[in-house]
């Protein structure tokens, strides 16, 4: 009985937490520019010994046409799982979960179309942020190797 | 404009936006499927106008589901007026009183009032949106320009720092809109191609129909206030 009260409980705070920031939001959009992540892949051989190659995961075009940008207006669903990827990149880096590891590693899973001869799979996260007039890299994050579950989501 | 006329615009524009986001999950994952597809099916309903107070408290309770799946808003802000606007359109259906119904849907209102109110202060203590430079850093580096060219526009700092003032002046401005009906109206469409500006700008295309969706709830409150 005390077991359930506390699951109770637990799942009353959990849910919570949950609602009230959309109940009583913030609002408070772009205040600050903060240091913006990218998620890179690369496909791997060999466990032990990997050489790796990144690749930028889901790049953005160089160009979209006007008659693309009005269609987005109703059909945009690559770019809002790219915006919720940077949500799970944010996340990583203030609060690590499994869930924000396992909603990236999912898509990156899925992506992969041909593995020519590869069998694993590793990601990294990169942030850039200006200091001066500089923009500077750094590698925050660094999963670990997977082995590749080719276009399989979960 | 009436509560009742208000409260039923705001189901027909919610459930649009409803549709059109769950449509984008369907070909997600199983999960997101299992979540999506009567998501999908209860926002039609609710665009007809069948059961819409039975109907909006069954979108309450997949909307917990959502937040349990992506452990938090999906995208953001958009998310998070998806759900202000759903739990209140949700327990105005509920309120004993006409007056604890009009309260409910008021602060709704000030909600949206503040997004542009909020949204528009914490800019303008930034000295780094005061000079253009922050709107520079969003082109330059950060993940939202929707192109590659457009990062291009990172170059042009001038331009950068008028789109800066307008934005900061236009979100702080917009509370006076609602002194007159003529006033909201013209505030309205400035937010709607603000909205749609970011639309294209930043594929933010679910703020633009979401944020459309409470636009009743001042168009109600300015009529019921002055």
């Amino acid at each position: 009985m005390v077991f359930v009260k506390d699951c109770t409980v637990k799942f009353m705070f959990q849910t919570l937490k949950l609602v009230l920031p959309a109940l009583i939001p913030s609002w408070r959009f772009f205040d600050t520019i903060a240091p913006s992540p990218r998620i890179e892949f690369s496909l791997i051989k060999n466990k032990k010994t990997p050489v790796r190659n990144w690749k930028i995961f889901r790049p953005r075009p160089v160009t979209i046409s006007f008659f693309n940008m009005m269609t987005r207006m109703v059909w945009n669903p690559r770019w809002n799982d790219n915006l919720f990827l940077v949500s799970c990149a944010e996340r990583l880096m203030q609060k690590p979960t499994e869930h924000s590891y396992q909603e990236i590693l999912n898509r990156i899973q899925a992506d992969i179309k041909e593995s020519d001869g590869f069998s694993f799979v590793q990601f990294r996260l990169i942030f850039t942020h200006r200091e001066e007039e500089i923009l500077k890299e750094s590698e925050t994050f660094l999963s670990d190797i997977h082995e590749i579950h080719k276009g399989e989501y979960l | 404009m009436s509560f009742d006329l208000a409260i039923r615009l705001t189901e027909i524009l919610l459930a649009w936006a409803f549709i059109q986001q769950s449509a984008e999950h369907i070909r997600g994952s199983k999960v997101d499927r299992i979540i999506f597809i009567p998501r999908l099916i209860l926002s039609v309903v609710l665009m007809v106008g069948v059961q819409t107070q039975w109907v909006c408290l069954l979108l309450c309770v997949v909307g917990l589901f959502i937040l349990k799946r992506f452990q938090g808003p999906y995208n953001g802000g958009s998310d998070r007026m998806s759900h202000l606007i759903l739990w209140c359109v949700s327990l105005s259906y509920f309120m004993p009183t006409q007056e604890w119904k009009e309260y409910i849907f008021g602060y709704l209102a000030v909600q949206l009032i503040l997004s542009y109110l909020i949204a528009g202060w914490v800019k303008i203590i930034n000295p780094e949106w005061r000079n253009g430079r922050a709107l520079q850093d969003v082109f330059q580096f950060s993940t939202y320009p929707v192109s590659e060219n457009l990062r291009g526009l990172a170059h042009w700092p001038r331009l950068l720092f008028f789109m800066s003032w307008a934005v900061m002046i236009f979100e702080l401005c917009f509370p006076f809109s609602l002194l007159t009906q003529t006033t909201l109206m013209i505030g309205l469409c400035v937010a709607t191609l603000f909205h749609l500006a970011n639309a294209c700008l930043f594929g933010f295309n679910r703020f633009f129909w979401i944020w459309l969706a409470a636009y009743p709830s001042i168009i109600w409150l300015q009529d019921r206030l002055f």
